[in-house]
C-alpha cells in the first residue's frame, strides 16, 4: 500500500476510534471514574462488548485465512506474559485512577474543549519519555506486534 | 446557553454502550482487514513523541492516526453533540478538592499512564481491546492487571478523600 494510502486509513481509523469514544464520554474524568467505583456498568459494557465483536471477527478471520485489502494474510500477534507486561500494567492502572483517562481518551478530552487535557497529554508524553529513557520497549502499543517490511516507511 | 437552545444536537449526550462497543470492536476487526494491525493508542503516543524529536523509529500513519483522535473527537464533541466549547473537565475530580491539588495529582496520574503503557506495551486499547481480541496471553495479563490495579487505587482514593471522590 502506498504511504499516502496508509496516511488517510491511520487518520481515517483514528478519527472512528476517537468519535466513538466520545459519543460514549470516555473522555470524561467522571465516566471512568464512575466505572472504576463500581458505580456505573456503562464502560464495562462498552469494552466488553467492543472485545466480544472484535475476538469473534478476528478468530473468523484467522479461521477463514481472510486477506487484507493488499492481499497480505491476517496475521494475529500474540506473545507470551511476562514481568513487565505486570509490572507496566499495575502502573498504568494506577495513573488510569488517578488521572481518570488513559491515551486516547486524553485526546478526545482535549478535542471536546476540556482544557485539562493540556495537562495530561504532555504528562503521557513524558511518561513515555521516561520509559524508553531506561532503555523500555521500541513499541507502545501491544509489542508482540511484528513489523512487517511493508510497514516500515 | 443560548446558541445551544437553537441548535439540536444529532447525537445525544451519551450513545448506548451496545450500540457503541460493536462498532468499537467491528472498527477494530476492519483496522485488521486493511492495515493488518492492532489499533493501539500509545503506540501512536511512542510514534508521534519520535517525530516531535526526530528520533528513533516512527511509522508515519501513526502520526495520522494521533491526529485523527483528535479530529473524531473534534467531529462529535463539537459538531454532532450539544457540548460545544471550552471548560476545563474533571468536574467530580474538581467538586471534591480545589484546582491547585488536581493539576500535580493528574498530571503525577498522566506521566504514570505513560510510562505504565510504555513499560507494558500497550494500554486499555492495544492491550485491553485489540490483544485480548487476539487472544494474546500478555495482554489478557496485563488487561487484569490494569484493571484490578486501577479498582484498588480507585478505593484507595476514595478512603483518602474520605468518600468525597
Amino acid at each position: 500500500m502506498k504511504t499516502r494510502q496508509m496516511n488517510f486509513f491511520g487518520l481515517f481509523f483514528g478519527a472512528g476510534f476517537g468519535g466513538i469514544l466520545a459519543a460514549g464520554t470516555l473522555h470524561e474524568y467522571d465516566t471512568i471514574h464512575a466505572m472504576l467505583r463500581l458505580d456505573e456498568f456503562y464502560v464495562y459494557g462498552f469494552m466488553g462488548s467492543a472485545i466480544m465483536v472484535a475476538t469473534a471477527a478476528l478468530w473468523l478471520f484467522e479461521r477463514k485465512q481472510t486477506t487484507t485489502l493488499t492481499g497480505e494474510e491476517i496475521k494475529l500477534q500474540r506473545s507470551k506474559p511476562q514481568t513487565h507486561h505486570i509490572k507496566g500494567a499495575v502502573v498504568f492502572g494506577s495513573g488510569w485512577a488517578i488521572a481518570g483517562t488513559c491515551p486516547a481518551p486524553a485526546l478526545v478530552m482535549l478535542a471536546s474543549g476540556g482544557l485539562l487535557a493540556l495537562i495530561i497529554i504532555p504528562g503521557i508524553f513524558l511518561g513515555i519519555h521516561l520509559a524508553s529513557e531506561k532503555g523500555g520497549l521500541e513499541f507502545g502499543d501491544g509489542e508482540h506486534r511484528q513489523i512487517t517490511s511493508s510497514f516500515q516507511n | 446557553m443560548d446558541n445551544q437552545l437553537i441548535y439540536a444536537a444529532l447525537l445525544p449526550e451519551r450513545v448506548s454502550w451496545f450500540i457503541l462497543g460493536p462498532l468499537l470492536g467491528l472498527l477494530t476487526a476492519a483496522f485488521f482487514l486493511v492495515m493488518n494491525q492492532p489499533l493501539g493508542a500509545s503506540g501512536a503516543y511512542t510514534q508521534t513523541l519520535n517525530f516531535l524529536r526526530r528520533n528513533g523509529y516512527r511509522v508515519i500513519w501513526r502520526i495520522w492516526y494521533f491526529a485523527g483522535m483528535v479530529l473524531g473527537g473534534v467531529i462529535v464533541t463539537q459538531f454532532l453533540q450539544d457540548s460545544r466549547g471550552f471548560r476545563s473537565g474533571y468536574d467530580a475530580f474538581r467538586a471534591a478538592s480545589p484546582l491547585w491539588l488536581v493539576i500535580p495529582l493528574i498530571f503525577i496520574g498522566s506521566v504514570l499512564i505513560g510510562y505504565g503503557a510504555k513499560v507494558a506495551g500497550g494500554c486499555t486499547s492495544g492491550h485491553g481491546i485489540c490483544g485480548v481480541a487476539q487472544r494474546s496471553k500478555s495482554s489478557i495479563i496485563a488487561t487484569c492487571s490494569f484493571m484490578s490495579s486501577a479498582i484498588i487505587v480507585t478505593g484507595a482514593i476514595r478512603l483518602i478523600s474520605g468518600g468525597n471522590l
